[in-house]
C-alpha cells in the first residue's frame, strides 16, 4: 500500500512537471524545425529537426555584439550587487539610530515599480554622463533591496562571537565582511548572483531608454529588432528565444547547489 | 592541483572557452567560400555548359549573387561566397530548370560540396 501510494504521488508529480515544462519544450521544438508554433494539429515530436535556425539568428542581426553587451552589463550588475548588497546587509545587522525607519524606507521602496522612477533615473544617468554606456545600463540594478535583505539574513546567522573575535584580531570592518562573513554566506552570494544575473539579462525597458546606438543594445532589444524584421512565428524567432534563455539557465544550474541549500537551510532553521 | 582549479566555476567556463576556440579554429580553416556541385539530367548524365545560379539569403528574400557554367563533366564551382544560407538553381537549353536547392551552412563562407547533384527534368538527347 505504501509503495502504491509512492507510485501514485510520483506519477502526479511527474504529470505536473510535464505540464510545467511543456511550454519550454514547445519553444525548443519549434526552434529546431520550420513549423509554425501555432500549427494545428500540434505535433509532439519535431518533424525534420535541424539546428540551422540558430545559425540564422547568429548572422541576421549582430547577435555576438548583443551577447557581449548583455554579458558585460550582467557581469557589472552581479559584481555591483555582491559588493554593495553585502555592505548594506552588514550595516543593517548593526544597531544605529533610526534603523527601524531605514528598514521601513527600504521596504516601502520595494513597493514602487521601476517604471515610476524611470524619468529621474534617466535624468541622473544623463547628468553623470553615462547614457549609452555599459555602466549606465547596469546602474539601476547595481543594488537591489531584495538582495540586501538576503545578505542581512545570512549575516545575522553568523555568530556574533566570530565577528567579535575577528575584531579583536585586528580586522577592519571591510575585512570582516570579506574574510569572515562572505565565506560563510555562499548561499546568499549564490542567490544574489542568480537573481542579479536574471534581472539584468532580461531587462528591456531601461536599455531601450538609454541606448543611442544599435551597437550598445542588449539581447532583449535584439530580440525585439529581430521580431520587427521577421514577423512570423516560426523557428528562427524561437531559436533566438532559446539562445537568450540559455545563459540564464546555465548560471542557475551552476549556482543551484548553493541556491537550493540556502532555501533549504532557511526552511529547517530552529 | 589547487582546489579552486577543480571548482565547477573554473572548469565549466574553461571547457566552454576551449570549445569556442576549437570551433573558431575550424571555421577559419574551412571558411573558403567555395561551393561545388554537379548538374545532371533526368537520367543522371552530366550536363555540360548548363547555367547555374547562386542566390544568397537576406532575411526573407533570396537575391542572385553569381552565375557560372558547368564544365564538360557537369561540374560547377563558385568562389567568394560569404553567406550562410544559399539557393542553387541550374538551367540548360532544352533540358528545363532544376528545383531550387536550399543549402544551409554552419557558418558564413563554409566550403560546401553538394552531396546530391542538381537534376534537370529532361534527359539529354
Amino acid at each position: 500500500m505504501s509503495r502504491r501510494r509512492t507510485y501514485l504521488r510520483h506519477s502526479v508529480l511527474i504529470g505536473i512537471c510535464a505540464a510545467m515544462l511543456l511550454p519550454f519544450y514547445w519553444v525548443l521544438k519549434t526552434a529546431v524545425t520550420n513549423e509554425n508554433i501555432y500549427a494545428y494539429p500540434p505535433r509532439l515530436l519535431p518533424e525534420n529537426p535541424h539546428l540551422f535556425n540558430f545559425v540564422d539568428v547568429w548572422y541576421f542581426i549582430p547577435f555576438p555584439r548583443y551577447l557581449m553587451n548583455s554579458l558585460i552589463v550582467s557581469a557589472l550588475v552581479v559584481a555591483g550587487n555582491i559588493a554593495f548588497n553585502a555592505m548594506a546587509g552588514y550595516a543593517l545587522t548593526k544597531s544605529f539610530p533610526a534603523k527601524r525607519a531605514v528598514l521601513l524606507l527600504f521596504l516601502s521602496c520595494m513597493l514602487i515599480p521601476f517604471q515610476a522612477t524611470i524619468i529621474p533615473a534617466y535624468l541622473i544617468t544623463s547628468q553623470l554622463g553615462l547614457l549609452n554606456s555599459y555602466l549606465g545600463l547596469a546602474l539601476p540594478l547595481l543594488s537591489t533591496i531584495v538582495c540586501i535583505f538576503v545578505f542581512k539574513a545570512a549575516f545575522e546567522a553568523v555568530p556574533q562571537s566570530l565577528i567579535d573575535a575577528a575584531r579583536i584580531d585586528g580586522l577592519s570592518e571591510w575585512r570582516i565582511i570579506l574574510r569572515v562573513l562572505l565565506p560563510l554566506s555562499k548561499a546568499a552570494i549564490a542567490t544574489n548572483v542568480v537573481l542579479a544575473f536574471i534581472w539584468s539579462w532580461n531587462a528591456f525597458l531601461w536599455p531601450l531608454i538609454i541606448t543611442r546606438e544599435p551597437t550598445m543594445q542588449t539581447l532583449p532589444l535584439g530580440l525585439a529588432r529581430f521580431l520587427s524584421y521577421l514577423e512570423d512565428t516560426t523557428g528562427a524567432l524561437y531559436a533566438f528565444a532559446v539562445m537568450v534563455l540559455a545563459p540564464s539557465i546555465f548560471v542557475f544550474l551552476m549556482a543551484q547547489k548553493e541556491f537550493i541549500r540556502g532555501l533549504a537551510s532557511g526552511a529547517t532553521k530552529g | 592541483m589547487p582546489a579552486w582549479l577543480k571548482s565547477r566555476w573554473v572548469v565549466v567556463p574553461l571547457a566552454i572557452a576551449l570549445t569556442a576556440l576549437a570551433w573558431n579554429a575550424y571555421v577559419v580553416v574551412n571558411a573558403g567560400g567555395t561551393v561545388d556541385g554537379r548538374v545532371v539530367d533526368a537520367a543522371g548524365q552530366p550536363v555540360p555548359d548548363a547555367s547555374v545560379i547562386l542566390l544568397e539569403r537576406h532575411f526573407v528574400m533570396h537575391n542572385e549573387r553569381q552565375r557560372t557554367r558547368t564544365d564538360d563533366g557537369g561540374y560547377f564551382h563558385f568562389s567568394g561566397n560569404d553567406n550562410h544560407s544559399l539557393q542553387l538553381e541550374a538551367e540548360a537549353t532544352g533540358l528545363g530548370r532544376s528545383e531550387r536547392r536550399v543549402v544551409r551552412l554552419w557558418f558564413r563562407a563554409q566550403n560546401v560540396r553538394l552531396t546530391e547533384p542538381l537534376r534537370l527534368p529532361i534527359r539529354l538527347p
